[in-house]
């Protein structure tokens, strides 16, 4: 059949008119431009009963009590605990994203033993051949401060004829080796901060960081009348809302406080211990304001002024941050102040061959570690202290990824914080003994376990589960398990600190300034927000965390307008960090809260390893600090870390 | 200027002196809301070599941060130097200047208690709102919000998700105004007298010195009552005339000054 030009004509204008009117074409259009923006993935809510179940947290590194809120028995949410005087209804800003964590992609889904999947069963037969193999070079490296779980991993290294258990490195542990190594004292140093009419928090970022964070927080919100003081390199957050920030150097605090004891000593106040005349006369001679003005730049009447307020209080305290010496001289002016500072008395053990707190406490791990065996529990020293940490063979338990258990032998899994039994006694600077237990919320999503459970499965230590352990604890601790499992907590009150003496002749010496020999003073800072030593920062968290402290992926450090001038940078420059024996880059802000000659930087960021909200955001200021020997005090410290800064 | 006025008025009285910023309340805000955690990576974007990666939290211009933490500074040199915190939800105008210029009516003020609405929906993306805003209240989804895998499990049953390109603002919690009120009407209270402490916001409950006090502003037995009217107390920018439902409190000079910057001194544009 032929077409005729007509016939063409008249089909293609039909065509055309019908392709007009069918709507065919206009719908598929519609279509096509809707479907190509279509959300690939609808995230769907799940509804159900809302409850709130109270727990602890240990993301933090004082640990919170928490009450999650769950969704149809899904935990979504953390809000803080009124019941429990750890919270009084406040979180910390890393526990706050709690469940979120739990629920991340970045949680140890199963054992693996170089970087292959094995069951539990492989691993425990892996755990005990190496113990076996090991004898008695075990080592323990923990980075929960006050839980119950210590007791079984030391108890487990007592079995093996080891005391090798090593801390993070924490103010706890200056304090413990000022008060109970050097003053021969009684109990765990606790702060009344709520109680003190004047508080001197002499390094101490008690309402950022330090101790039990969130307590010291509403204990700050609840003292109305107090005045807080803080004294430190650096306006931190503490600073902001204290009532007056003192810039001190952070290695010049013991000299600092030894020099506010000056004046105390001088309006006659004493302490009845065998070493005071010594004391005394140490104060007097070395550390008089004209001294410690030279040594440490802060002006001899600002000394005068404080010990002036400290005197006229009734019930003060100074709470101390840094290093050993720093801690003791404060004890020393505690005691001479005679105020809010407490001895909180340790609770019962619930397995008999573990070691008391201040054992865990004895050793140092800036000192380095060197064993057959490491187990690390939930703390991350691959990340913190890279150059401290040797082992033949190390175990780390973690429930998410870090630098730690990437490059351990083998990774055990744990169960997330809300996926487990938990406790919390006595953080360090609470003014009462507390116990706060946490009980499972959440049934596990991955593969993980006990760690507890799996220790006391290496060697007969009393109990089969951790559970049974907790059940003996709060025996002995004398409280109510029930009560506890309902979010209370149990408190006995602190009691008034008692020494053997001073340690004047200690306390002389490591009182001295020692710094590095870089140009800059380095004042390194934490920020919960930003991460603990242990705990990178949460899946939430980055939009909290400031240009001061990031600015895309390069970390900003801080220094005033006079240490900018005098390096010749500003607001934006480029510069590398050097000291220890590590290089950080980073970016400057000008902040006119940091000494002269010092700059700041935010510890916790330049992860390698663990999620995108942490891994390659910032560099790494632990590679910078500089660890050095506080001789006299027979310990070590980071305080007094220097660094050269060259623009780049 | 119209101000609107509600027999129930739902306000903040901030206290800048016991904030640290420490961010608790702005991760608090995000878990309670279901604003997903910035990711750089879309693994649902098949065409990924294509395209380039989302905007990650470092970019401050792009986040949603309904609640906000500003650092200020009282501008002097080391060693005067004052720095302090200020969190910043939505204000809650009474008289707010987003809802004038929305062209679909999706922002409004008209609901007993003085909460300004956001209708997700009914939002076109235009952001005349935000251009609108002077407090930077508002924001906008540059992308769909995406959990990383497995984590969409743990959402919050308080807030839909919202897609990109459309804004959105602090609401005050207002699905737990709702709950508060549908408690009252449980126990046989009156839903339009709540007691101190029956409704919350996500912020104000996670707060760790409690610097945020919420409660009704016209109502004599919550304590923000007695608060917005002390001396120490101020709005931000109040001399735009939009009537924050938020106020803040400060015993430094500096600070209360500051909150007023935009005709400082009274000598003005």
């Amino acid at each position: 059949m032929s077409v005729a030009r007509r016939a063409f004509i008249q089909m293609s204008v039909g065509a055309t008119v019908g392709i007009l009117f069918t709507p065919t074409v206009w719908v598929a259009l519609d279509d096509v431009s809707i479907w190509t923006q279509n959300w690939p993935w609808i995230p769907r809510l799940k509804y159900g009963e809302v409850k709130s179940v109270p727990t602890v947290s240990k993301m933090c590194d004082s640990g919170c009590a928490v009450k999650v809120r769950t969704c149809a028995g899904e935990a979504f949410a953390v809000a803080g605990n009124e019941d429990n005087p750890l919270s009084g209804g406040g979180v910390c800003p890393l526990c706050a994203n709690s469940a979120q964590v739990k629920n991340s992609p970045n949680r140890i889904k199963t054992p693996m033993l170089n970087g292959e999947e094995i069951s539990w069963d492989k691993a425990k037969e892996v755990v005990a051949e190496k113990l076996d193999a090991a004898g008695s070079s075990v080592a323990v490296i923990s980075g929960d401060q006050n839980g119950t779980v210590n007791e079984v991993f030391s108890a487990l290294l007592a079995d093996k004829g080891s005391d090798a258990f090593y801390m993070m490195p924490c103010d706890m542990q200056a304090a413990d080796k000022a008060w109970t190594g050097l003053m021969g004292g009684y109990g765990q140093i606790g702060y009344d901060l709520e109680g003190a009419d004047v508080v001197l928090l002499a390094g101490a970022d008690a309402l950022e960081s330090w101790g039990p964070t969130v307590a010291n927080l509403k204990a700050f919100a609840a003292n109305g009348s107090g005045k807080f003081l803080f004294a430190g390199p650096m306006q931190t957050k503490t600073a902001a809302v204290a009532d007056k920030w003192v810039p001190v150097p952070a290695e010049g605090m013991a000299a600092f406080t030894l020099g506010v004891a000056y004046y105390v000593l001088q309006a006659g106040m004493t302490v009845d211990v065998a070493d005071f005349a010594p004391f005394r006369a140490m104060v007097m001679n070395d550390y008089s304001p004209a001294k410690v003005e030279a040594a440490t730049g802060v002006k001899a009447d600002r000394m005068a002024a404080i010990a002036k307020q400290l005197l006229a209080a009734s019930n003060p305290v100074v709470v101390p941050g840094g290093s050993v010496a720093a801690h003791g001289a404060a004890f020393a002016l505690n005691l001479l102040l005679g105020g809010a500072m407490k001895a909180v008395p340790e609770f019962g053990k619930a397995v008999s061959t573990a070691m008391s707190r201040s054992e865990m406490l004895n050793k140092d791990i800036l000192e380095g570690v060197n064993a057959d065996l490491l187990f690390v529990y939930e703390a991350n020293p691959a990340y913190a202290l890279p150059e401290q940490v040797k082992a033949g063979f190390t175990v780390a338990f973690d429930s998410v990824n870090t630098e730690t258990t990437a490059s351990a032998d083998l990774v055990l899994p744990t169960l997330h914080g809300f996926e487990r039994f938990d406790d919390l006694a006595s953080p360090y600077g609470v003014a009462d003994a507390t116990y706060s237990l946490g009980v499972p919320v959440s049934k596990p999503s991955v593969n993980a376990a006990c760690a507890a459970t799996f220790v006391l499965g290496l060697a007969d230590l009393g109990f089969e589960t951790f559970e049974e352990v907790l059940e003996a604890k709060a025996e002995a601790v004398g409280a109510d398990m029930d009560a506890l499992a309902e979010g209370g907590a149990y408190v006995a009150p602190g009691e008034t600190p008692v020494a053997a003496g001073l340690a004047a002749n200690v306390l002389g010496k490591a009182a001295v300034p020692v710094k590095g020999s870089g140009a800059l003073g380095l004042v390194p800072y934490t920020l919960l927000n930003v991460g603990t030593a242990n705990r990178a920062t949460t899946p939430n968290a980055p939009c909290t965390i400031s240009n001061n402290q990031l600015l895309g992926d390069k970390m900003v450090v801080m220094m005033n307008s006079a240490t900018a001038k005098q390096l010749g940078v500003g607001v934006g420059s480029k510069v590398k960090l050097s000291g220890g024996n590590g290089e950080c880059e980073a970016l400057v802000q000008v902040f006119e809260g940091v000494l002269t000659g010092a700059v700041a930087a935010p510890l916790g960021m330049g992860h390698t390893v663990g999620d995108e909200f942490s891994k390659g955001k910032g560099d790494n200021v632990y590679k910078i600090l500089t660890v050095s020997s506080e001789a006299a005090a027979g310990a070590s410290t980071w305080a007094g870390s220097t660094v050269n800064v060259a623009k780049i | 200027m119209h101000v609107k006025e509600f027999k129930i008025k739902w306000g903040m009285v901030i206290d800048i002196d016991k904030c640290t910023g420490c961010g608790a309340c702005m991760v608090g805000c995000q878990v309670e809301n279901n604003i997903a955690p910035m990711t750089k990576s879309d693994p649902y974007n098949y065409a990924q070599a294509l395209t380039k990666d989302r905007d990650d939290a470092s970019n401050k211009l792009r986040t949603l941060t309904w609640m906000n933490v500003y650092e200020l500074s009282n501008g002097k040199a080391f060693p005067e130097h004052e720095t302090a915190y200020l969190p910043r939800p939505c204000m809650q105008c009474g008289n707010p200047a987003c809802v004038p210029v929305c062209p679909v009516v999706a922002t409004d003020k008209n609901e007993e208690g003085g909460i300004v609405s956001q209708i997700y929906p009914r939002c076109i993306g235009c952001r005349y709102c935000m251009a609108a805003c002077p407090y930077h209240a508002r924001y906008f989804n540059w992308w769909d919000p995406l959990w990383p895998e497995g984590m969409d499990k743990g959402l919050s049953p308080a807030a839909s998700v919202r897609p990109r390109g459309v804004v959105e603002k602090c609401n005050f919690c207002h699905s737990r105004y709702m709950e508060a009120k549908n408690q009252a009407r449980m126990d046989g209270e009156d839903p339009m007298n709540l007691s101190e402490g029956a409704y919350t916001t996500a912020c104000q409950e996670i707060c760790p010195t409690g610097a945020i006090h919420f409660g009704d502003l016209n109502n004599p037995e919550h304590a923000v009552h007695e608060l917005h009217k002390s001396p120490n107390a101020f709005r931000l920018l109040e001399k735009l005339g939009l009537s924050p439902q938020v106020y803040y409190m400060s015993e430094r000079e500096w600070v209360r000054k500051q909150g007023d910057n935009y005709n400082a001194g009274g000598s003005g544009h």
